[in-house]
C-alpha cells in the first residue's frame, strides 16, 4: 500500500527529536541517519529522472519499469532495513503503533516489488505498474527529504505541506496501481502455478498462490482505510498545529 | 481499636468511587474488593485492579491493608480489568475444541473432503495412530486442567478466549486436514520412522506430566507462594537439572515427535509457532524465578539445557 507521506510517524518524523538533543550521543546517531535519509532521497530521484527520461526517449509511457527496474528493487528493498532498524528500537522516538503501521506497508511494497512484479514477467507491461511506481516515488521523494531536513532541524513548510497533503491523491493512486497488477498478474499465475504446491507430495502441505493473492486483494478492504483515516486524522494534528504555532509569533 | 477509611479512586479521572469506613486495620485486599462489589455490583472482585498508585501494579488479594504504605486513610485507585473468565474454564474450552475438530477430519465427515470420500477410512496405519496421539494429547490436557493444575491467578480478560481458540482450532483444523487427507503420503522412512516418533512422543508425554505434577504438589502447602522447584525420585522430573521449565521443553518434544511421525509441514509450522511461545513464557518464569530467589541455580537455562 503506498504511503503517501506515512501519516503514522509522530509528528515532526523521528528526526524532530532527535534534533532538538544537539549535544552528546545523539550526533553521531544524527549523522548517520541524515546520510541515510539523504541517499534514499537520491535514489527516489534517480528512479523519477529515469522514468522522465525514458518517457521522453520513447514518447510513451508504456513500458517504463524496464528503465528503472534495479533502483527500484534497490531502494524499496532497502526500506527493509529501515523498517528492522525501527522494530529494533535504534531509531528513537516513535510512537509504537507507527512500527505495525509501516511494516504493514513496506511488507506490501516489498511483496509487490518482487512476489508480483518480478515474479510474474507478463504485468512488467501494465500500466498499472507505472501507476504505483509514480506514486510510490513522489511519496518517497517527499518523505525521505522530509525527514532529512527535520534531522538538520531546518524543515521547509512547504515539504510538511506537502508530506500530509499530496497523500490523499497519491494513497488511493497507489493501491489502485497496485491491486490491478496484482489482478493481471492472476491468470499467469493460475496458467503456470507459480510458487504453488499440491497434493499428494511427501510434505503433506499445499499452497494456492492464486487464492492467495486473491485473499491479499480482499486484505486491502479493510486495511486500507483504516491507514487512509489515520493519515487524514494525523494530517489534521499536525497542519493545524503549525498553524497554532504561526498565529501565537 | 483504631479502625482505617479506605477511599477507592477511579485510575484516571481519580472521582471517589466509594468511601469506606470503619475497615479494620488486618482487613485484606480480598475483604476490601468484596465490600467495593457490594458498592458497585457489576464491578466483580476478578475484575478489579485495585492499587497504590494510579499506573502502578494491581495489588493482590492476600495483602493486608496496615502493612501497605498508607496512613489512616487509605487512597487506592481502581481499575476495571474488563470481563472476566476463568482459567480453568478458558483450558477446558480450548482443549475440547482440538479434540472434536480433529476428528470432524479422521471421519472424514461430509463437507471435508467432497461427497465421494466421506465417511471413508485411511489406508496408512499412521494415520490411525495420529489420531490416537492427537486425542491422547488433548484429552490429557483437560484431565491436568481439572484435577492437576492450581492457577495462580484465577482469571483472564475475556477477549483472550477468542484469540486462543482461533489458534489452537484454526491449526488443529489445518493439520487434521492434511493427515486425513485422502492424498496423504506416509513417512519417507516408514516404520523406522513412526516407531521413533511413538517412543518419543509417549516419554515427552510422560515427562510433561510428571511436571505438571511435580508442579502441583509445590503448591500443595503453600497455597500462592512460589517457590523454587527441584527434581524428584521421578527419572522425568531432573530435567529440573537443566532447566527452570521442563513441562515446556516436553510440551516441544511432544510436538516434535507429532512432526516426525506425520511427515506433515502444518504439524512442523504449529511446532514452531509453540517453540517460539513456549521460550518466550519460559524466559519470563526463569527471570521471576531468578528474581524472586537469591538462591537459584545459575546453571539453569529456561527452556533447553545449556542452549536456550
Amino acid at each position: 500500500m503506498a504511503a503517501a507521506g506515512g501519516g503514522s510517524r509522530a509528528d515532526n518524523g523521528y528526526g524532530g527529536q532527535q534534533a532538538r538533543r544537539r549535544k552528546g550521543p545523539g550526533a553521531l546517531a544524527t549523522g548517520y541517519l541524515v546520510i541515510y535519509n539523504v541517499v534514499m532521497t537520491a535514489g527516489w530521484l534517480v528512479i523519477a529522472v529515469g522514468l522522465v527520461r525514458a518517457y521522453l526517449a520513447k514518447g510513451s509511457y508504456h513500458s517504463l519499469y524496464y528503465s528503472i527496474e534495479k533502483p527500484l528493487k534497490f531502494f524499496q528493498t532497502g526500506a527493509l532495513l529501515e523498517e528492522y532498524l525501527l522494530i529494533a528500537k535504534y531509531l528513537p522516538g516513535i510512537v509504537p503503533s507507527s512500527v505495525v503501521l509501516t511494516a504493514f506497508q513496506v511488507m506490501s511494497r516489498v511483496f509487490l516489488t518482487w512476489a508480483v512484479t518480478h515474479s510474474v514477467k507478463e504485468v512488467q507491461t501494465e500500466d498499472s505498474v507505472l501507476l504505483f511506481v509514480v506514486a510510490w516515488t513522489i511519496t518517497e521523494i517527499i518523505r525521505y527529504s522530509f525527514y532529512t531536513f527535520s534531522l538538520l532541524n531546518h524543515l521547509p513548510y512547504l515539504i510538511k505541506w506537502a508530506r500530509y497533503t499530496l497523500f490523499i491523491v497519491l494513497y488511493p493512486m497507489g493501491v489502485s496501481g497496485e491491486l490491478l497488477t496484482i489482478y493481471a498478474a492472476l491468470p499467469f499465475v493460475r496458467q503456470s502455478g507459480l510458487y504453488s504446491i499440491s497434493l499428494p507430495n511427501k510434505y503433506n502441505f499445499s499452497f494456492d498462490y492464486y487464492t492467495f493473492l486473491i485473499l491479499v486483494m480482499i486484505s486491502y478492504i479493510p486495511i486500507f482505510p483504516q491507514l487512509y483515516f489515520h493519515m487524514l486524522h494525523q494530517r489534521r494534528k499536525v497542519l493545524s498545529h503549525t498553524e497554532e504555532h504561526k498565529k501565537s509569533e | 481499636f483504631v479502625s482505617s477509611q479506605v477511599e477507592i479512586l477511579d485510575w484516571e479521572t481519580k472521582k471517589q468511587l466509594c468511601f469506606l469506613d470503619k475497615v479494620e486495620p488486618n482487613a485484606t485486599i480480598r475483604e476490601i474488593r468484596l465490600m467495593f462489589h457490594k458498592l458497585h455490583p457489576r464491578w466483580y472482585p476478578a475484575r478489579q485492579s485495585i492499587k497504590l498508585d494510579p499506573k502502578g501494579k494491581s495489588l493482590r488479594d492476600e495483602e493486608i491493608l496496615q502493612h501497605l504504605p498508607v496512613g489512616t486513610t487509605a487512597t487506592l485507585y481502581f481499575k476495571d480489568l474488563g470481563p472476566q473468565i476463568g482459567w480453568t474454564t478458558v483450558f477446558l474450552i480450548e482443549y475440547t475444541g482440538p479434540l472434536f475438530i480433529y476428528f470432524l477430519f479422521y471421519f472424514r465427515m461430509t463437507f471435508v473432503y467432497g461427497l465421494d470420500e466421506r465417511f471413508t477410512s485411511s489406508p496408512h496405519p499412521v494415520v490411525n495412530l495420529a489420531c490416537i496421539c492427537h486425542s491422547f494429547h488433548y484429552i490429557k490436557r483437560l484431565i491436568e486442567t481439572v484435577f492437576v493444575h492450581r492457577f495462580s491467578r484465577g482469571t483472564m480478560p475475556l477477549r483472550n478466549i477468542v484469540k486462543n481458540c482461533l489458534y489452537y482450532w484454526g491449526f488443529a483444523a489445518w493439520l487434521a486436514y492434511y493427515i486425513n487427507h485422502p492424498l496423504y503420503t506416509p513417512p519417507s522412512y516408514g516404520k523406522k520412522q513412526i516407531n521413533f516418533a511413538v517412543i518419543m512422543f509417549l516419554l515427552c508425554e510422560a515427562g510433561n506430566f510428571s511436571i505438571h505434577v511435580a508442579l502441583s504438589d509445590l503448591q500443595r502447602n503453600g497455597s500462592k507462594t512460589c517457590k523454587i522447584p527441584y527434581p524428584t525420585k521421578n527419572p522425568f522430573t531432573w530435567l529440573f537439572f537443566f532447566v527452570s521449565c521442563p513441562n515446556y521443553t516436553y510440551e516441544v518434544g511432544t510436538w516434535i515427535s507429532f512432526t516426525i511421525m506425520t511427515q506433515c509441514v502444518p504439524v512442523g509450522l504449529f511446532t514452531l509457532l509453540c517453540f517460539i511461545q513456549m521460550t518466550v513464557w519460559a524466559k519470563d518464569k526463569h527471570c521471576t524465578y531468578l528474581r524472586e530467589f537469591k538462591d537459584y541455580p545459575s546453571h539453569r537455562m529456561p527452556i533447553i539445557p545449556f542452549l536456550l
